[in-house]
């Protein structure tokens, strides 16, 4: 009976269309656009290299530093390049800046450097910073070579070799070395949480397969049910083997999509494979337990308990980070007790935790959370599920 | 009268639908818009920063935290390890430093002593390491010749302080410009998914079989009784926007008051009149309920995603743009994007939304010629 009951599920379930497309295609089609989407973003939030202009009047050419400074951050050949200089006169300065062709201009009036921009922005901001940061160091060079040479004439030195000390002091001056040791973690690609929650909504709309399969059995949802109802036979062997059929189902669903986002998306779930097929698993599980517990628990149509799945599911996953990322954040920092039992956040966290962090405790918080959350449903459908007696339907 | 009153019975029914959108689409915009203080000169843009300062909080440490207290934002996070590392993951802060023990006396020392940092990598941890590791070059220059302390802080901050003229010459609300750009991008979304389903919910209604046949035995001629459905539809569609056109002045305010924002509202009007087609076309072609929603969830994030609705098209790689040429939404969001840069609004500068909004009028045709081609070959019931 359990083999034949299980046999049949399988292909009910997989026979269903609409069903077979929410809980299989339409992750991997998000999931698509998604890759579409967010692809390039962590690409385009790096500082891209500049174009500015520089006009190219006497007074600039008179600024050795200045020269030599734009000169060095423009070369090509520079690791730390950061612009695309255009030297040009006023005039076509003024019209690139118009046209949008640059980020804003520099102009040398009365000895003091000029910046003119459009607007307020990132590119505009690292321009000023670093025509001041030549500025500075133009002092510092005047400040070390004057002492220089109040040195060498107290010391009674007549012949000073002013461009050597000048030299020297801009040498002291491009020289100084700043220790700073980046100490983050390489997995800090945030778009990765889109994913997870998308692996998240795929588990949770696995309740929709563990209704449908108990709706066969249920003698107020379908004739089917009648039929089964009236049957001698073990109740709970037809349950458990409609739920094995649509769990199995599932996590080949599950499969699939995370074949997809590992080979064609090139999603990255951490290293360790174990832990993540573990985590899918038991995702899987809590969101069938919890379609079988709204289709036990609640009295109502097919349509409305889907609904209800679908809305606890996307409601869910926005609040782990699927319509933005921010939104996870924002919930964990500030309520983060409804991110502690919301299972679309358990999965996502899980995966996030075994992504970016190096011990496992908070992986096994969310693992555990959500076996608590899978009894609870479980415990919830065996509740209503016992003893059903119709008078009449 | 009889379609029309059938219709909002309809419309009735589905009302959670629609407040369903609606509301998603007010969250959507509310997050993301919140207020920028506007202005014309010049405000430098501020990196997110944590400081986490395990030495005293004196000399010339003190002066450091002081200096990048100046040119960043401070963020304040409870000094969990976790919390830290969640906060930098998610973006809420850009660059961490720490500041090791005894960092002022190995300094005063000459030992240069390394500094730790956290970075997100983008351009503005980019910024805040260029603050940092200037800040750090000053102050080694001078410790060279200076060993007070205090005079050494008085040089670095002179220095330090030295400024470049800047000229702001735009003059534009970019601001709340681009504040208005996003929310009618996301209408693109809003749109589709909202107008377009609920319309295509309607017709399938109309086109279930005893419906069908119903209407078909009737008196009522059905050129009149599709006139009908096309108007009471276009008076929805027309109802939905104007409330969403509304909904935009209450979030976005002045802007939309002027030519800038009227041009942002007639090429929604555009491209809502192009959805109404797009909708009698789905709705004519598929009358499953559960396969309409399937499908309207697929083009209206599909063609969010591709065209830039969600994402800033800026950030689009060029070869999905490409492919967007293909769809509405595209041309829709373009035209939005070019207002948004658009400094004096003349028949010359308006000539590429011209062209768009043309381009969304020829599509909206296509897909009317498309839809009589389909219904012409269906109309008879076997």
């Amino acid at each position: 009976m359990f083999v034949h009951n299980f046999k049949y599920s399988l292909k009910t379930l997989f026979r269903n269309k609409t069903l077979i497309f929410w809980t299989f295609a339409f992750p991997i089609i998000l999931g698509t656009f998604f890759n579409m989407a967010f692809s390039n973003i962590e690409n385009s939030e790096k500082l891209d290299i500049i174009n500015i202009a520089i006009v190219n009047n006497e007074n600039f050419d008179k600024n050795e530093i200045l020269k030599e400074a734009f000169k060095e951050l423009s070369d090509e050949n520079n690791e730390d390049r950061l612009f695309n200089t255009k030297y040009v006169n006023i005039d076509e300065a003024k019209a690139l800046l118009s046209d949008g062709d640059i980020t804003g201009y520099l102009n040398i009036v009365e000895e003091q450097p000029k910046v003119t921009i459009t607007t307020n922005g990132i590119n505009e901001t690292v321009f000023k910073f670093v025509t001041e940061e030549i500025m500075q160091q133009t002092g510092i060079v005047n400040d070390i070579a004057t002492e220089q040479i109040k040195n060498e004439m107290i010391s009674g030195n007549i012949n000073i070799d002013y461009k050597k000390i000048y030299k020297d002091a801009f040498e002291i001056a491009q020289n100084q070395e700043a220790k700073i040791e980046n100490i983050s973690s390489n997995n800090l690609s945030y778009t990765m949480i889109e994913f997870y929650t998308l692996i998240a909504m795929a588990c949770l709309y696995g309740g929709m397969l563990g209704m449908t399969a108990i709706n066969q059995n249920l003698a107020n949802m379908s004739s089917n049910g009648k039929r089964i109802s009236v049957s001698p036979t073990n109740k709970a062997k037809v349950i458990l083997s409609s739920v094995l059929a649509s769990y199995i189902t599932a996590l080949i669903g599950l499969a699939i999509l995370f074949i997809y986002t590992i080979v064609a998306l090139k999603v990255d779930y951490g290293n360790n494979s174990p832990l993540i097929i573990l985590l899918s698993c038991i995702g899987s599980l809590a969101g069938l337990t919890m379609g079988m517990a709204i289709a036990t628990c609640l009295k109502a149509s097919e349509n409305t308990k889907t609904g209800i799945v679908i809305s606890i599911t996307m409601l869910g996953c926005f609040l782990s980070g699927m319509m933005g990322i921010t939104m996870k954040y924002i919930v964990d920092k500030n309520i983060p007790i409804i991110n502690k039992v919301n299972p679309a956040n358990m999965i996502t966290d899980g995966f996030y935790s075994l992504y970016y962090y190096e011990t496992l405790e908070r992986y096994f918080f969310n693992i555990i959370s959500l076996l608590i959350f899978s009894i609870i449903m479980i415990f919830l459908s065996y509740i209503s599920l016992r003893r059903q007696r119709y008078e009449s339907l | 009268m009889a379609v029309f009153k059938t219709f909002l019975k309809i419309v009735n029914r589905n009302k959670f639908i629609i407040i369903l959108y609606t509301v998603i689409l007010i969250t959507f915009a509310g997050f993301n818009m919140q207020t920028n203080d506007t202005s014309t000169s010049f405000v430098a843009s501020k990196p997110d920063i944590l400081i986490i300062n395990k030495d005293e909080n004196t000399g010339i440490t003190n002066n450091l935290i002081k200096y990048i207290q100046n040119n960043s934002n401070i963020i304040d996070i409870e000094q969990s390890e976790e919390a830290i590392n969640d906060a930098l993951f998610y973006r809420d802060v850009n660059y961490i430093i720490y500041i090791p023990e005894n960092y002022r006396q190995d300094f005063m020392n000459d030992l240069n002593p390394k500094i730790e940092i956290k970075s997100t990598g983008d351009y503005q941890a980019s910024l805040a390491e260029m603050m940092l590791s200037r800040y750090i070059k000053v102050a080694n220059t001078y410790k060279k010749d200076l060993n007070n302390e205090e005079d050494l802080i008085k040089r670095i901050n002179e220095t330090l302080e030295k400024e470049a003229k800047i000229e702001v010459t735009s003059k534009l609300d970019s601001d709340s410009l681009s504040r208005a750009t996003f929310y009618y991008n996301f209408l693109n979304y809003s749109i589709i998914a909202g107008l377009v389903y609920i319309i295509c919910l309607i017709l399938s209604s109309f086109r279930e079989e005893k419906i069908r046949k119903r209407t078909i035995i009737s008196s009522m001629n059905y050129k009149k009784f599709n006139r009908q459905l096309l108007i009471s539809n276009g008076i929805l569609a027309i109802i939905l926007w104007i409330f969403y056109v509304i909904l935009s002045f209450i979030l976005i305010g002045d802007i939309m008051f002027t030519k800038h924002g009227l041009i942002l509202i007639a090429n929604s009007f555009a491209f809502s009149i192009c959805s109404l087609t797009i909708a009698f076309l789905i709705g004519n072609l598929i009358n499953n309920k559960n396969a309409i929603n399937g499908i309207i969830n697929v083009i209206g994030l599909g063609s969010s995603f591709l065209c830039g609705a969600f994402v800033p098209v800026e950030w689009l790689p060029d070869s999905i743009l490409k492919i967007a040429h293909i769809l509405p939404s595209y041309w829709y969001i373009q035209s939005n994007e070019i207002i948004k840069t658009i400094e004096v609004v003349n028949i010359e500068t308006l000539k590429p939304i011209f062209i768009n909004i043309s381009v969304i009028i020829l599509f909206s045709v296509g897909y009317i010629i498309l839809t009589n081609i389909i219904t012409k070959n269906k109309r008879k019931i076997a």
